[in-house]
């Protein structure tokens, strides 16, 4: 069975009620929409509220979502457009705002080059650096997932590979 | 490119994911409907008017609680709370003060406070006593305090990040961040009564005032979103539901005894007599939450 009926079998089952399917759906997913929102907010709490955020509207969602279609794109698409709007806020209020008070805990340093020369582009552009280097996305479905043209896609893609290849 | 993307570490990564997971499926247990909720849903309702029934109409005893087991079938009923019968931790308040059970039944006083309730996550806990909102960690450490005059219904809402706290003082309602700084008056005219944190983006809390309205407002700008809000949102739960959605506990003050009902198959009921004893009161305790798994 491919990985495709896989999920449609897990969605259907999680629709049924079944809290095995809504877990396969979890494990399958959790890894790469949480390495997502974390690389483009580059705040490992903010990740996980952000990915749990968008699981927790799945399950909201659930009944009404059509097993024709993949559920990774969906799941993604909220992951990523909370994640850039996340991003775009902390610039705005320079990271002022109250927090947990124990949230610093889990901080941690970033100390990856790579990581780093992500955190000097814009969210927008890493967005589209994610979406397409780890999640394999076509410019057009980017596009798509984004809301954008694709030539903004891809002037993103080539600006922001530019910008990498210069810093690592 | 998406090699080294994926080797880039995460810090808590797995911790996330298992936190996350438990968040999850507690949101997937309490969704409906669902075929399999069909099953326990009558048996649990029943379950919980019998005991309320018991509490408020007749006079309590180990006659109501048989019932009880005949009717969703009791394995036991414990003589103390040796422990909890899914993951989490519970926050109790007692004539004592505030405790926290873990999963394991051993029970910490955090101090002699009169109300509190959890943090969005389980980490800290805010703590009421009569002129002081404190903001505990678990062990009963105080990250911070405030002095105010006559301090009540403490709730704490928000994201992991990014947290609010909100409190009556003296007829006022205030709000201030989770970490104790940028204390504020919200509204003057309120009721006496709980607020409530609304689930969802942004911090929007729901609460009563004075005439009899229930209002929604964005604690951050302090925008109106709803003048009159149904007074449902205020309606505290009819029983406090453990962090994976699968059991409940509510408290049966008349028989000195918590009961913690399974919602699923196989059907359980556990009972826990000598409740006040157990928590140094002489008044029987209540229960402020069952939160979050470590």
């Amino acid at each position: 069975m491919g990985a495709g009926r896989d999920e449609r079998a897990f969605v259907r089952a999680a629709q049924r009620g079944s809290a095995s399917g809504i877990e396969a759906l979890f494990r399958l997913h959790w890894p790469r929409a949480h390495r997502a929102a974390y690389l483009v907010v580059h705040d490992a709490a903010a990740a996980e509220d952000i990915a749990q955020e968008a699981f927790l509207a799945a399950v909201r969602n659930l009944d009404h979502f059509d097993r024709g279609r993949p559920f990774g794109p969906w799941l993604h698409r909220i992951v990523v457009n909370r994640a850039i709007d996340w991003a775009r806020a902390r610039q705005l209020r320079g990271e002022t705002e109250l927090i947990d008070a124990g949230a610093a805990e889990l901080a941690a340093p970033i100390d990856d080059s790579l990581l780093a020369a992500l955190a000097a582009l814009p969210p927008d552009h890493r967005a589209v650096i994610v979406l397409r280097h780890l999640l394999e996305y076509t410019p057009g479905e980017i596009a798509e997932l984004l809301g954008l043209p694709r030539g903004t896609v891809n002037s993103r893609l080539r600006r922001g590979l530019d910008s990498l290849r210069e810093t690592v | 490119m998406k090699q080294s993307l994926e080797r880039i570490q995460i810090p808590d990564e797995h911790e996330a994911r298992e936190r996350s997971w438990a968040v999850v499926s507690a949101a997937f247990a309490e969704r409906e409907p669902q075929p399999r909720r069909r099953s326990w849903r009558p048996v649990a309702a029943v379950a919980l008017a019998v005991v309320v029934l018991a509490g408020l109409l007749s006079p309590p005893g180990r006659a109501v609680l048989d019932g009880i087991r005949q009717v969703v079938g009791v394995k036991e009923s414990a003589p103390a709370l040796f422990s909890l019968p899914a993951p989490g931790r519970l926050l109790v308040t007692a004539g004592s003060g505030v405790w926290i059970v873990d999963e394991n039944g051993s029970k910490r006083l955090l101090g002699d406070y009169r109300e509190a309730s959890w943090s969005p996550f389980g980490r800290f806990v805010v703590a009421a006593r009569a002129n002081e909102l404190a903001a505990l960690a678990a062990d009963g450490t105080v990250r911070w305090s405030l002095a105010r005059p006559d301090v009540r219904l403490p709730r704490w809402g928000g994201s992991r990040t990014d947290t609010r706290i909100a409190y009556l003082s003296r007829g006022q309602l205030r709000v201030v961040g989770g970490d104790g700084k940028g204390d504020r008056l919200l509204d003057a005219q309120i009721a006496e009564r709980a607020p409530v944190w609304l689930p969802g983006g942004g911090h929007r809390l729901a609460y009563a005032r004075r005439d009899g309205s229930v209002r929604v407002v964005d604690v951050d700008t302090g925008a109106v979103v709803d003048r009159d809000a149904p007074a449902r949102l205020l309606d505290p739960p009819a029983a406090t539901a453990s962090p994976n959605g699968r059991w409940t506990v509510v408290g049966w003050a008349d028989a000195d005894q918590l009961v913690f009902t399974r919602l699923g198959r196989p059907r359980q009921i556990r009972a826990v007599s000598d409740v006040s004893a157990q928590f140094r009161s002489r008044s029987f305790p209540r229960i402020e939450g069952w939160c979050c798994a470590p």
